[in-house]
């Protein structure tokens, strides 16, 4: 039983409250009732029952052997554990989660590589007082006029001006 | 027109680096041809510098050396007085309306030119101000966005914190299930123990009772008539005895 305590890990809930996005929040909020719940269940149970006073029981029951058959077989008794049917589901969330999570980090470190190049190109461009039109064009290419596909001036489309 | 040209003649005689101001920042578009790859440099920030509004400064430097201060202005004046004795240039009506129109020219420009060089001035200044607007918008919204990012990957970091908590909640209500069951039997035996004692007390309460019960009636049914009259005219001279002794009594 002593072991069975030990498999308890410590959760720091003011660690994972910080972690927790806020779309997350009232499932965190659930779970932590929940957890709360079963902790204060399990601290209004004592650890073990009182014991059975048998030399009371022996004294006062008339009838001779049974209080000594109660107790050979109390004794005898073995409690089976229940059965953790959970463990196995729980470590496939695990899995599933970590597996998702990878993939979400790669995404979002080639996102951030992305904005890290852009950035690099805003932070290197040239003071906008010495480009002239054509480096404009080189370092904003959206805004270059397209002159092959509008021959004539403006250029782009008239509902564009 | 002129200006240009010395101007360009002079940037290639000289081989002048950027005239304009400002540090360059990074590579600017490099020359493509094969021959020379050096970056561009940045546009001049003002023209030329002029003197009379059209003879190049450039002019006056060059003869500076050989004629002094004066020297182009006495060339001026000798070429003009060349040209009219020589009659180059003949003096006509389309003379006169060059020299007004040009003096209006002149005037307009004097007076309207700082008016108007203020509002291009101005109109320049909102461009580059709206462009680099747009660049800082640009700059601070990447970088709330990598922040952002590097956030979200610390908050996926603590995803093993939800399974230690839902182990965590299994271990306890495994646990309360065993001190449940053990509770459980312990109470049981106990009761079956109590009823047991239960039992026997309330057998032996019943047996009392009932030999109570038993002695009292045969008790009662004992007592004759004869036994009866004997016990009440005891008890009456016994209560005469009590009653004289305590006449006496209260006499004394």
């Amino acid at each position: 039983m002593a072991g069975r305590r030990a498999a308890l890990k410590a959760v720091d809930w003011l660690a994972f409250a910080e972690r927790v996005p806020p779309n997350q929040r009232s499932k965190f909020n659930a779970l932590k009732t929940r957890s709360d719940a079963i902790a204060a269940k399990l601290a209004t149970l004592p650890e073990t029952p009182a014991a059975i006073d048998w030399s009371y029981y022996r004294s006062a029951v008339a009838k001779p052997g049974l209080v000594d058959e109660f107790e050979k077989k109390f004794k005898a008794l073995k409690i089976p554990e229940p059965v953790d049917t959970q463990a196995t589901i729980i470590s496939a969330q695990e899995a599933d989660a970590n597996e998702s999570a990878k993939a979400y980090i790669e995404a979002s470190n080639a996102r951030i590589a992305s904005y890290e190049k852009k950035l690099e190109k805003f932070k290197n461009m040239i003071p906008f007082e010495q480009m002239t039109m054509e480096e404009y064009y080189d370092a904003f290419p959206e805004t270059k006029l397209d002159k092959v596909k509008n021959p004539y001036w403006p250029h782009k489309p008239i509902a564009d001006l | 027109m002129l200006s240009r040209l010395v101007l360009l003649s002079a940037s290639s005689l000289k081989g002048s680096g950027p005239i304009g101001a400002g540090v360059v920042q990074a590579t600017r578009c490099l020359r493509t041809s094969s021959q020379s790859l050096a970056p561009v440099p940045p546009l001049p920030e003002e023209g030329g510098k002029v003197r009379h509004g059209i003879f190049p400064e450039e002019f006056f430097q060059l003869l500076y050396p050989k004629t002094g201060v004066t020297g182009p202005y006495m060339l001026g004046t000798g070429l003009l007085c060349y040209l009219l004795s020589k009659e180059i240039y003949i003096v006509n009506h389309e003379t006169i309306y060059a020299l007004t129109i040009g003096g209006i020219i002149v005037y307009c420009v004097k007076k309207f030119g700082p008016g108007f060089a203020e509002f291009a001035d101005k109109i320049y200044e909102e461009q580059l101000a709206k462009a680099e607007a747009a660049k800082e918008s640009s700059i601070s919204i990447l970088a709330k966005s990598i922040e952002a990012e590097k956030k979200e990957q610390w908050r996926v970091e603590g995803r093993g914190l939800l399974f230690d908590a839902k182990r965590n909640n299994v271990a306890m209500l495994l646990e309360t299930n065993m001190r449940e069951r053990l509770h459980m039997v312990t109470n049981e035996v106990k009761r079956r123990l109590d009823y047991q004692i239960a039992l026997q007390n309330l057998h032996r309460r019943m047996q009392q009772e009932h030999m109570i019960n038993w002695v009292e009636k045969s008790v009662v049914s004992s007592i004759t008539p004869q036994q009866e009259k004997e016990s009440i005219a005891k008890c009456i001279a016994d209560l005469k005895a009590l009653a004289k002794t305590s006449q006496a009594q209260a006499a004394a």
